[in-house]
C-alpha cells in the first residue's frame, strides 16, 4: 500500500484503492427514491448552509431526457459532468433512431465514463468520478430505477436511498414499501424517510422532490408543501 | 488549358423498380430481379431486397454496389443497436437511421433509391421512402427506381386515400387486405415490364405481418 503506483493500477490483493475511495465519497445522507407502478418518485435533501444561499440554486435532481431524471450524491461537480455526457447520449440516440434511449441504455451510457480514469492521455481523468446516482425513468418496459456508483456498476431497484447513513433508509424504505403503492403514498414515503435523518424541518426551500409519470417532473414549491402536509 | 474532366464516372446505374405497400397490419415490399448496365443484362436472377431486422426490410434500385455496400453497413449498425440496447430496432428507427447513414454521404453520395418496409411499433404497416441523399417520409405505398414513373400514378389512382396528394394527410395505410395489395403489386409490375426495358424476369415479393415474414415469385417477361 505504500508503493507508488497509478491511480487504475490493481493493489496485490486485487483491488482498485482509487475506486474505493470515491465509493466513499459521500457527503451526507442525501436522498431516496421509489418505484410504483405509475412512476418513480426522488427525493433529495438538498442541504442549505445559509439564509443568505438561493434554495433554487441547489439543484440535486436533474433533468437528463424527457423520460428520465436523476438524484445525484457526492461530488456534484462530477455529477454534473455525467448528466451532461447522459444528456448528449440520449438526444443523439433521438437523433439517429428517431426513438427515446430506454433507462437501461441511459444508465449503461453513464456508466461507460466511469473507469475511465488514469495518466493514460491528457484526454481521461486523473480520477473517478466520486459520485452515486439514482436515475429514474420510464419507457416501454414501464417505470424503472437503477443506482449506479464510482465503480460504473449499476443496479435496478425497486427502492433506494443514497449518501452516507443510507443503510438506516434502505431498510425504513425495505419497511415500508409494497409494489402496489399509489403515488400518493410513495411520495409521502420518500418524504418522510428524508424527515427522518433530517434535524431541521421540512419545507420546501430544503427539499426537492420529482417524478417521472411517465414524463420528468420536479415539484413546484407548492407541490412540495403539499406533500409536506400529508406527512 | 482547358480544365481536365474525369473519364470515368465511379456511378453505373444497374436498373430495376421496387414498390412498396403498407396495410393495416402487414407490409408488402417488391422488386424486379434484373440486373442490367446501358443495354446489357448483367443477370435475371439478382434481389434487390434486404431484411434488415425482424420487422422491417428494405428494397433498392439504383447502383448495386452501393446499395450492397448501404445494406452492410445498416446490418452492422442493427447488430450493435441489438447488443447494446438488448432488443431489435423497429421499423420507424431503422427509418432514421438510413435517412442519416445516407446524409452522412451528402457529398458523394449512395445512388441508392431506397423503399423501407415494415411492421410499426403498433403492428400497422409502414412504408418509408427516401432518396439518395436521405429525404424521406412515411407513406402508405411507393415505388422507386426505373420503373417508377410507370407505377407511381397508377398506384395514386388505386389508393387514394393514403395518397400523400390528399390534404390533410390521413393515416398512412391502405384500405387492402393483404391478398388484394400482393395481386395489385403483381399487376404493376407486369404493366411496368411492358414498357421498361430494364424490368423484367422475375418479381420477388416479401410479405411482413405479425406472423412472421413470407417470400413469393413471379414470372415476368424476359424481353
Amino acid at each position: 500500500m505504500f508503493l507508488t503506483r497509478g491511480v487504475n493500477t490493481f493493489s496485490p490483493e486485487g483491488r482498485l484503492f482509487q475506486v474505493e475511495y470515491a465509493i466513499e465519497a459521500k457527503v451526507g445522507f442525501d436522498g431516496d427514491a421509489l418505484k410504483i407502478k405509475e412512476g418513480v418518485v426522488l427525493a433529495v435533501k438538498k442541504r442549505i448552509t445559509s439564509p443568505l444561499l438561493e434554495p433554487s440554486s441547489v439543484e440535486k435532481i436533474m433533468e437528463i431526457d424527457e423520460h428520465v431524471g436523476c438524484a445525484m450524491s457526492g461530488l456534484i461537480a462530477d455529477a454534473r459532468t455525467l448528466v451532461e455526457h447522459a444528456r448528449v447520449e440520449t438526444q443523439n440516440h433521438r437523433f439517429s433512431y428517431g426513438e427515446p434511449m430506454t433507462v437501461e441504455s441511459t444508465t449503461q451510457a453513464l456508466c461507460d465514463l466511469a473507469l475511465r480514469f488514469g495518466e493514460g492521455d491528457e484526454e481521461s481523468m486523473s480520477r473517478p468520478f466520486g459520485v452515486s446516482l439514482l436515475i429514474a425513468g420510464h419507457d416501454e418496459n414501464g417505470p424503472s430505477l437503477y443506482y449506479t456508483d464510482p465503480s460504473g456498476t449499476f443496479w435496478q431497484c425497486n427502492g433506494k436511498a443514497i449518501g452516507s447513513g443510507s443503510e438506516g433508509a434502505d431498510s425504513s424504505l425495505q419497511e415500508q414499501y409494497n409494489k402496489d403503492l399509489t403515488l400518493q403514498e410513495a411520495e409521502t414515503i420518500a418524504l418522510s424517510i428524508l424527515k427522518q435523518v433530517m434535524e431541521e424541518k421540512v419545507t420546501p426551500n430544503n427539499v426537492d422532490i420529482a417524478k417521472v409519470a411517465p414524463t420528468y417532473h420536479l415539484y413546484t414549491p407548492s407541490e412540495v408543501e403539499a406533500v409536506i402536509s400529508s406527512l | 488549358m482547358t480544365k481536365q474532366q474525369a473519364n470515368w464516372s465511379p456511378y453505373d446505374n444497374n436498373g430495376g423498380t421496387c414498390v412498396a405497400i403498407a396495410g393495416a397490419d402487414y407490409c408488402v415490399i417488391a422488386a424486379d430481379t434484373r440486373m442490367s448496365t446501358g443495354y446489357s443484362i448483367l443477370t435475371r436472377d439478382y434481389s434487390k431486397i434486404c431484411k434488415l431486422a425482424d420487422k422491417c426490410v428494405m428494397a433498392s434500385s439504383g447502383f448495386q454496389a452501393d446499395v450492397k455496400a448501404l445494406q452492410k453497413v445498416l446490418s452492422a449498425r442493427h447488430l450493435i443497436y441489438q447488443h447494446q440496447h438488448n432488443k431489435q430496432m423497429s421499423c420507424p428507427a431503422m427509418g432514421q437511421l438510413l435517412s442519416n447513414t445516407l446524409y452522412y454521404k451528402r457529398f458523394f453520395p449512395y445512388y441508392s433509391f431506397n423503399v423501407l418496409g415494415g411492421l410499426d411499433n403498433e403492428g400497422k404497416g409502414c412504408v418509408y421512402t427516401y432518396d439518395a441523399v436521405g429525404s424521406y417520409e412515411r407513406v402508405g405505398y411507393s415505388s422507386q427506381g426505373s420503373g417508377a414513373t410507370l407505377i407511381t400514378p397508377f398506384l395514386d389512382n388505386q389508393l387514394k386515400s393514403p395518397s400523400p396528394l390528399l390534404l390533410p394527410a390521413k393515416d398512412a395505410v391502405t384500405p387492402l387486405s393483404e391478398t388484394e395489395a400482393i395481386d395489385l403489386v403483381k399487376t404493376c409490375f407486369a404493366s411496368a415490364t411492358e414498357r421498361d426495358i430494364y424490368t423484367g424476369d422475375k418479381l420477388e415479393i416479401v410479405v411482413l405481418n405479425a406472423d412472421g415474414i413470407c417470400r413469393e415469385y413471379m414470372e415476368l417477361r424476359k424481353d
